[in-house]
């Protein structure tokens, strides 16, 4: 078991060590999430905007994840390096969730900049314990799926359309369960009525990241 | 070999042939007539086995997309493949047939309530299903990573009907039948769904056939 | 009786799609077919060389 969280974490060192020198993934991410944040406030009416703050929060989330999940991985095909990894005498399991904590730590960088700046720029209570429960729960959702398809994608004629098409669909009940649950957050609730959501969210995180460890193996076999 | 395929075909044709005039009749001349939403009301028994359909056609990619992925037989590929294909039909069928009853009913072409929304992320997993297969660089590995599709999209599906039912609550305008089934309306129902259900199978018979024909040609071709 | 008509659009189109696959179906397998004969043919023709 400690080898096994031995070479997982050799992974994710790795990834996140490659990002610290060029910082290419978390500055496009965050550059682009901003972006969505700004351009949807154009598009809803002043008064209106209060009301779907949520969603605005979790669409600018979610098409940044896909964005840096597919950088990811699009830069480890270019590189030649997902060969090289191939070529390690690991479980493929291990390189799995190497690259999907990797992921799952970019995302969750990106969300905790977006986030204040978020506030600020809607005019929110600061900040709600929850919603790091929320976030977190969400991240892990679409980094198990993500790092899954995003290795599919990657080995496509058409990578940019092909994880979009292939993550929303599945990702959906919990973008719902996350917009719903931070909705209730800003307009005050507490933890018991989230809780419904916060199970949804938990049962898919648990439920996908067995699964596509599972099946990650087909994806990269040779 | 060939023939008896030829005949099994054919029986179940028949089959599905006698069971959709029982529908039929069923559903325009036994059936009383629903007292709240009128004679439209007989779209329901399009409706749900379209909706029955949509979720079979891709169990059986689920159980294809499995079972290829563990045995590597081409023929099982073929199975999740043609289901897959037969089975955006019904999907897109049911969404259909889901607007038309929502029009009369409430009013609206589309709604986002639990079933249809569901129905359309389904709709998305074909989809992505199918594309995946068109987008892959070889013919071996789009029937991976479809199978790979096929198995999460059915693990997610459950999740995604929890999801919606609870994002959407029950208001009133959105549920389907209040109180219970008449035993007539229940009958109606089952055979409209086993009718369909035979041609579904029909339909899947005579694709995996077209499948296997095209292999045939490829291995010729390649001698 | 209003709304025959959702009721009529509705079964027509379920019927149309179904057929509108089935037929393209048979064309595709007329297509096969005709192209598994001509391979047949060619590879009896080669086999006689």
């Amino acid at each position: 078991m400690k080898k096994f969280l031995g070479k997982v974490l050799t992974i994710l060192w790795k990834d996140i060590l490659s990002e610290l020198r060029t910082r290419d993934i978390v500055v496009s991410v965050l550059v682009f999430a901003l972006l969505v944040i700004v351009i949807f406030n154009f598009a809803f009416e002043p008064e209106r905007v209060g009301l779907v703050a949520a969603g605005i929060l979790w669409v600018a989330l979610t098409f940044a994840g896909v964005l840096g999940l597919s950088r990811s991985f699009v830069l480890e095909k270019d590189k030649d390096c997902l060969e090289g990894l191939m070529l390690c005498p690991v479980d493929r399991e291990v390189i799995y969730f190497g690259k999907m904590l990797g992921s799952l730590t970019f995302i969750l960088v990106v969300a905790v900049i977006v986030l204040p700046i978020f506030f600020i720029l809607f005019n929110l209570p600061i900040f709600r314990p929850e919603l790091v429960l929320i976030v977190v729960l969400a991240t892990i959702g679409f980094a198990s799926v993500g790092t899954l398809f995003s290795a599919l994608a990657v080995n496509t004629k058409a990578r940019e359309i092909m994880l979009p098409i292939l993550f929303f669909p599945i990702v959906a009940p919990v973008i719902i369960a996350a917009v719903k649950a931070t909705g209730l957050v800003f307009a005050g609730e507490s933890w018991s009525s989230l809780s419904s959501w916060l199970q949804i969210m938990a049962a898919f995180d648990i439920i996908f990241l067995v699964v596509s460890s599972l099946v990650f193996e087909f994806i990269v076999e040779e | 070999m060939k023939e008896r395929g030829v005949m099994r075909s054919n029986s179940l044709l028949g089959l599905s042939f006698l069971l959709m005039v029982a529908a039929l009749y069923l559903v325009f001349v036994y059936v009383p007539t629903e007292k709240e939403m009128g004679i439209v009301q007989r779209i329901f028994y399009l409706m749900v086995p379209m909706g029955w359909l949509a979720l079979l056609s891709f169990l059986i990619v689920f159980i294809g997309s499995i079972l290829y992925l563990r045995k590597r037989e081409s023929r099982w590929d073929i199975l999740a493949h043609s289901s897959a294909e037969v089975g955006i039909v019904f999907t897109t069928l049911a969404l259909i047939t889901g607007a038309i009853w929502a029009k009369p009913i409430w009013g609206v072409w589309w709604t986002w309530e639990p079933r249809l929304t569901a129905t359309l992320v389904l709709w998305l997993i074909y989809l992505a299903y199918l594309m995946v297969r068109s987008f892959a660089t070889e013919e071996s590995r789009g029937a991976r990573f479809a199978a790979v599709v096929g198995i999460i999209g059915f693990i997610d599906i459950p999740i995604v009907a929890l999801a919606t039912t609870l994002w959407r609550g029950m208001h009133p305008g959105a549920v389907i039948f209040e109180g219970g089934l008449a035993p007539s309306m229940l009958l109606t129902l089952l055979v409209s769904i086993a009718a369909f259900t035979a041609l579904y199978f029909c339909l899947l018979g005579r694709r995996i056939g077209l499948r296997e024909v095209e292999a045939e040609i490829k291995k010729l071709s390649q001698d | 009786m209003e709304n025959l008509g959702y009721l009529f659009a509705a079964f027509t189109i379920v019927w149309a799609v179904i057929f509108g696959y089935v037929f393209s179906l048979s064309r595709r397998q007329r297509h096969l077919w005709r192209e598994l004969d001509s391979l047949k043919e060619t590879m009896r023709g080669k086999g006689q060389d």
